[in-house]
C-alpha cells in the first residue's frame, strides 16, 4: 500500500457520506424545485415570486436579517474589543459566557425568551413599572421579539469572528495613536475599527445567512402572524404537503445564502480549523 | 483592562459587559428558575420553590422516550462522526492527496449551509429513495452536520504536532498500521475527544433536522420540547430544558479540559 | 555494523536537481560527516540513505545488500532528528523501547535490559519514567540518541542533531558522541553545517557543494589541504587575495595588487595569476613583518581580537592575541609562515 492509498482509504468513508447523504439530497432537492407534472418547469418559482404574500414573507425575512445583523455588529464589536484587551482570566470567563448560549439547544434558549417576553414576563413588567407601556403590553408575537431572540443566538458568532481579527491587531498601534494625540474613543474609531473590518464583515455575512434561514426562534417568538421564509417552507412541507413548492422556496433561500457566503468564504479563506 | 483608559469609558464598558451578559445568559437563567416553581404556570421569578416538575419530567413517558431517542442518536452520531471525521482529518492534514485544500472546504461545508435547507433536502431524498423516516436517517443526517466539528478540532490539534514524528517512527521500523495507531492517533487524541463531545452536543441539541425528520413515536427531546412550546407549556418544559442546559455545561467543561476553550476564542 | 555504498546517487525534486551523482563508500564502523552549507544536498543524501527520500537514479547498499527500493522501516537503520522527534505521549523508556518493539527485537525482558543499558549510556537512567515535555532540550536529545543506538542498527544516521542546543551543551554532546562511537563502533553518517563539529567528530569528512562532493578526506587532510577556494572558505576562516606569482632567484614570489611581494614555499608549483588563501589564524599581526596594511576595525572577542584591515586595497581579517592592541588607522605588518600559504591557480 502506498501513502496515497492509505490517505484515500482514510478519507473515503467521509467523502462517501458527504456525497450520498449531503450533496446528493441537496441536488435532488434542486431537481425537485423545477419538477412539474409535465417536465421541468419554473412554475413554483413563478408562484412564489408572483404572490405578494410570499414576497412580503421574503421581504420580512431579509429585513429582519439585516436588522439582526446590524444589532449584532453594533454589540459584537465593542464586546470583542473588550474581550481582546482584558486579562486572560477574565477573557476566559467572557469566552465561556459567549460560548454557552451557542452550545445550548435553540429550543431551550427561545423558551427562555418566551418566558421573559410574554405578558407576565419580566421585561414587559419592567416597561410597565417604568410607565412606558400599558396593561396588556406583550412583546411576544412581534418582530421585536424575533430580533431580540435572534440577536442572542447570533451574537456569539459575530463576536468570535471579530475577536479573531482583533487579537491579531498589535496593541502598540493603539498606543502609538494615543501618543499622537488621539483620545481613546478616537483611537477605536480610526485605528481599531478599520482594522477589524474583515472580522465584522465576515461575522455579518455569517449572521445574515443564519438569520435569514432560521426557523425555530422566529416561529416561536413571532407566531403565525410573523412568517419568515423558513416557516413558510415548513408549512409547505408539513401542512400543505406541497413539496416541490417547498423545494423551490428552499432553493430561493439557498441561492440567497450562496450569494452571501461566497464573499464570506473568500474573506475567511480558512479551511484548517 | 487596557492602560490609559479614561474612567468614564471603563465604567461604560463594565455596564456594557453586564448588560450583554444579561442578554446572553438571561434566557438560560430564566429557564432554570422557572423550572423550580411550585405552582402550575411558567413564570419567572418562580413562585415558591419545588422540584416537582423535575419529578414529573422523570416520570413522563413522552419525555423519557424522546430523551432516550436523543441519547441513542447522539451516542451513535458521536461514534460515527469521530471515526469518519477523524480519519478524514488525518488524511487532509497529511496534504498528500491532490486538492487537500478543496477537500477541507468540502468537509466543512455542512457548517455553512443553513440546516433547514439540508433538512428539506434530506427529507425529500430519503422519502423518495428509502421510504418513511426512521432512526437511521436521523443518525446519518446528524453525523453529516457533526462531522465538520470533529474535523475542525482534530485538524487544529494536528497542525500543532511535530511533522517529523511519523518519519521518526518509520526509521524505527514501524509499518503503516503501527504508525497510524501508535503515533498519529495518539497525536490527535485531544482533538478527537473534543470533537466527540462537540458531536454529542450538536446531535443532542439539534432541533431543525429532527423536526423535519420525525414521525409519531420517534421524536427527539428538543422536538418534544418544541411541540410543547407551540401550545401552552407547563413548567415541566422548563425542567427538561434545565436538564439539557446542565448537560451542555458539563460538556463545555469537559471540552475545556481536553483542549482549552481559549482556542476557540479566535474562531 | 555494516558498510554503506552510495553509487551515483542523483535526486531531483520536480525540475530542481539537488544531487548530481554522488558516489560514496563508507567503511564498516566509520564515522563520516556530510558537511556543507544549507541547500548543498547533505540532508537529502542522508534521507536517501534512510529511505525517507527516493532517489531519481543510483543505488544505496547497506552491508552489501541493495536497499534502494526498500522503505525506511525495512532498512536496518536508526535516525536522530534535529527536532528530536520524541513521541510525546510515551515515557522516556517507552520511547527508547519503541524501535525494539517495532522491529521485534528480543523478548520483553531483553528489551527492558537494552533500554536500561541505552539510557545508562547517555546517563539518563533516572529519568526513565518521565514524559518528553518534562525534559530539557539537552535531555531530550540524549533520549533521541539512546533511542537511536538501542536497536544496534547497521547504520546510524544523524541529521544535524546538535543544532538546536546551546554552545556548552553542544560541546558536551559532541564529546559523548565521540565516546559512544568509540564504544559501540556503529557505522555513522552525520550531517552538519558546522565545520568544527565535522572536524572534531569524524573519521572522514565529505564536503558537499551544490549537490556534488567538493572534497573528502580525513579531518587533518581536508583542513590543511583544502583543494578549492570553496573548500578553503568553508573550512577555516580564509582570506582570498588575488596575486601574480613570479619566479625569482629566491624562489616563487606572490606579487600583490599594490606591488608588495610575499615569499612562497620553495615547492610551490603555480605561476602566473593565482589566488592566495591566508587563514585568519595563520596571519600574525605586528609592528614589523612580511607585508604591510592598515587597521580598520578591531572586534573584541574576549580571549582574542579580530582585526579587519586593508591589505592591497581589500579587506583582510586577522585573528590575534590580546597582548598588544592595535587601533583603527594604525599601520601594521602581517607575517605568515610560507608553508601555511595555500595557492589556488586561476
Amino acid at each position: 500500500m502506498s501513502d496515497r492509498t492509505e490517505n484515500l482509504l482514510l478519507v473515503l468513508p467521509g467523502l462517501l457520506l458527504l456525497a450520498l447523504a449531503f450533496f446528493l439530497p441537496i441536488f435532488q432537492m434542486l431537481a425537485l424545485s423545477v419538477s412539474g407534472p409535465g417536465g421541468p418547469t419554473l412554475e413554483h418559482f413563478a408562484r412564489f415570486l408572483g404572490d405578494p404574500f410570499y414576497l412580503s414573507v421574503l421581504w420580512r425575512t431579509v429585513k429582519l436579517a439585516l436588522i439582526i445583523t446590524a444589532v449584532c455588529a453594533a454589540i459584537g464589536f465593542p464586546l470583542a474589543y473588550i474581550m481582546a484587551r482584558v486579562g486572560p482570566s477574565l477573557r476566559l470567563w467572557l469566552v465561556i459566557m459567549v460560548i454557552l448560549p451557542l452550545m445550548t439547544s435553540v429550543v431551550v434558549r427561545t423558551f427562555g425568551w418566551m418566558v421573559l417576553l410574554n405578558r407576565s414576563g419580566l421585561i414587559p413588567q419592567l416597561f410597565r413599572d417604568l410607565g412606558l407601556a400599558g396593561r396588556s403590553f406583550n412583546l411576544m408575537q412581534t418582530e421585536t421579539a424575533v430580533v431580540i431572540g435572534m440577536v442572542q443566538v447570533l451574537l456569539p458568532f459575530m463576536t468570535l469572528s471579530i475577536l479573531g481579527v482583533i487579537t491579531r491587531i498589535d496593541p502598540r498601534l493603539e498606543e502609538a495613536a494615543r501618543t499622537m494625540g488621539c483620545s481613546f474613543l478616537r483611537t477605536i474609531g480610526s485605528v481599531v475599527l478599520p482594522l477589524s473590518l474583515p472580522g465584522i464583515v465576515a461575522g455579518s455575512l455569517l449572521a445574515f445567512t443564519l438569520s435569514a434561514s432560521s426557523f425555530v426562534t422566529p416561529n416561536l417568538l413571532g407566531g403565525a402572524r410573523i412568517q419568515v421564509l423558513a416557516s413558510s417552507i415548513y408549512n409547505s412541507v408539513t401542512q400543505t404537503l406541497d413539496w416541490p413548492f417547498a423545494a423551490a422556496q428552499a432553493v430561493i433561500l439557498f441561492v440567497g445564502v450562496i450569494l452571501v457566503l461566497i464573499p464570506y468564504i473568500k474573506l475567511t479563506g480558512r479551511s484548517d480549523g | 483592562m487596557v492602560k490609559a483608559v479614561p474612567t468614564s469609558i471603563r465604567i461604560a464598558a463594565i455596564v456594557f459587559v453586564v448588560l450583554t451578559a444579561l442578554l446572553l445568559l438571561a434566557p438560560l437563567i430564566v429557564v432554570v428558575g422557572a423550572s423550580l416553581t411550585a405552582n402550575q404556570f411558567v413564570s419567572f421569578p418562580p413562585q415558591g420553590l419545588s422540584l416537582m416538575w423535575y419529578e414529573k419530567v422523570l416520570s413522563s413517558p413522552e419525555y423519557l422516550s424522546s430523551g432516550l431517542v436523543s441519547l441513542m442518536v447522539a451516542l451513535l452520531v458521536t461514534v460515527t462522526a469521530t471515526l469518519v471525521g477523524g480519519a478524514a482529518a488525518i488524511a487532509i492534514h497529511r496534504k498528500q492527496l491532490p486538492g487537500s485544500q478543496v477537500l477541507a472546504s468540502l468537509f466543512l461545508s455542512p457548517l455553512v449551509l443553513p440546516t433547514i435547507i439540508y433538512a428539506i433536502g434530506m427529507l425529500m431524498f430519503w422519502s423518495a429513495v428509502v421510504g418513511p423516516v426512521s432512526l437511521p436517517v436521523l443518525w446519518i443526517s446528524h453525523t453529516v452536520i457533526a462531522m465538520p466539528y470533529v474535523i475542525r478540532t482534530t485538524l487544529a490539534v494536528l497542525s500543532e504536532s511535530n511533522p517529523f514524528l511519523e518519519e521518526a517512527a518509520r526509521t524505527m521500523g514501524a509499518n503503516r498500521m503501527q504508525r497510524l495507531w501508535l503515533v498519529v492517533v495518539p497525536q490527535c487524541a485531544p482533538g478527537l475527544a473534543a470533537g466527540a463531545f462537540f458531536a454529542f452536543n450538536i446531535s443532542f441539541d439539534e432541533a431543525v433536522l429532527s423536526l423535519f425528520l420525525r414521525k409519531p413515536g420517534m421524536t427527539t427531546l428538543p422536538v418534544q420540547i418544541y411541540g410543547q412550546l407551540e401550545f401552552s407549556p407547563d413548567p415541566s418544559v422548563a425542567a427538561v430544558s434545565s436538564i439539557m442546559i446542565a448537560l451542555t455545561i458539563v460538556l463545555i467543561l469537559v471540552i475545556d479540559r481536553l483542549l482549552g476553550i481559549k482556542k476557540f476564542a479566535s474562531a | 555494523m555494516a558498510n554503506v555504498r552510495l553509487e551515483d546517487i542523483k535526486k531531483s525534486f520536480g525540475n530542481v536537481k539537488v544531487l548530481h551523482g554522488i558516489t560514496l563508500d563508507i567503511a564498516s564502523g566509520e564515522f563520516v560527516s556530510l558537511l556543507g552549507a544549507s541547500g548543498c544536498g547533505k540532508t537529502t543524501l542522508l534521507r536517501a540513505v534512510a529511505g525517507l527520500e527516493s532517489v531519481t537514479s543510483g543505488s544505496v547498499a547497506i552491508d552489501g545488500q541493495t536497499v534502494t527500493e526498500l522503505p525506511p522501516e525495512k532498512r536496518d537503520i536508526a535516525m536522530m532528528f534535529q527536532s528530536y522527534a520524541l513521541l510525546p505521549h510515551l515515557s522516556v523508556s517507552e520511547n527508547v523501547r519503541f524501535p525494539l518493539r517495532m522491529r521485534g527485537i528480543g523478548s520483553r525482558e531483553e528489551q527492558a535490559e537494552r533500554v536500561k543499558a541505552a539510557l545508562e549510556t547517555v546517563q539518563l537512567g533516572h529519568l526513565a519514567e518521565r514524559k518528553p515535555r518534562q525534559l530539557s532540550g539537552g535531555q531530550q536529545q540524549r533520549v533521541a540518541l539512546a533511542r537511536a543506538i538501542v536497536s544496534k542498527p547497521k547504520v546510524l544516521l544523524l541529521d544535524e542533531p546538535l543544532s538546536n542546543l546551546d554552545a556548552r551543551l553542544r560541546e558536551d554532546m559532541q564529546v559523548e558522541l565521540i565516546e559512544i562511537h568509540k564504544r559501540l563502533g556503529l557505522t555513522t553518517l552525520f550531517v552538519t553545517h558546522d565545520q568544527e563539529e565535522a572536524l572534531s567528530l569524524s573519521d572522514r569528512v565529505v564536503l558537499l557543494n551544490g549537490g556534488r562532493v567538493e572534497q573528502q578526506g580525513s579531518p587533518a587532510e581536508i583542513y590543511s589541504r583544502p583543494a578549492t577556494e570553496f573548500a578553503s572558505n568553508f573550512l577555516g576562516s580564509a582570506n582570498i587575495i588575488p596575486v601574480t606569482i613570479e619566479s625569482t632567484d629566491a624562489g616563487p614570489v606572490a606579487v600583490l595588487a599594490d606591488r608588495q611581494r610575499l615569499q612562497l614555499s620553495q615547492s610551490e608549483p603555480v605561476r602566473g595569476p593565482a589566488r592566495l588563501v591566508l587563514r585568519q589564524e595563520d596571519l600574525a599581526i605586528g609592528k614589523s613583518g612580511d607585508i604591510e596594511g592598515e587597521v580598520r576595525t578591531r572586534v573584541y572577542l574576549g580571549a582574542r581580537n579580530r582585526y579587519v584591515m586593508v591589505l592591497a586595497g581589500q579587506p583582510v581579517r586577522v585573528l590575534s592575541g590580546n597582548d598588544h592592541v592595535f587601533t583603527s588607522g594604525e599601520a601594521v605588518s602581517l607575517s605568515i609562515d610560507p608553508a601555511r600559504i595555500r595557492v589556488i591557480a586561476d
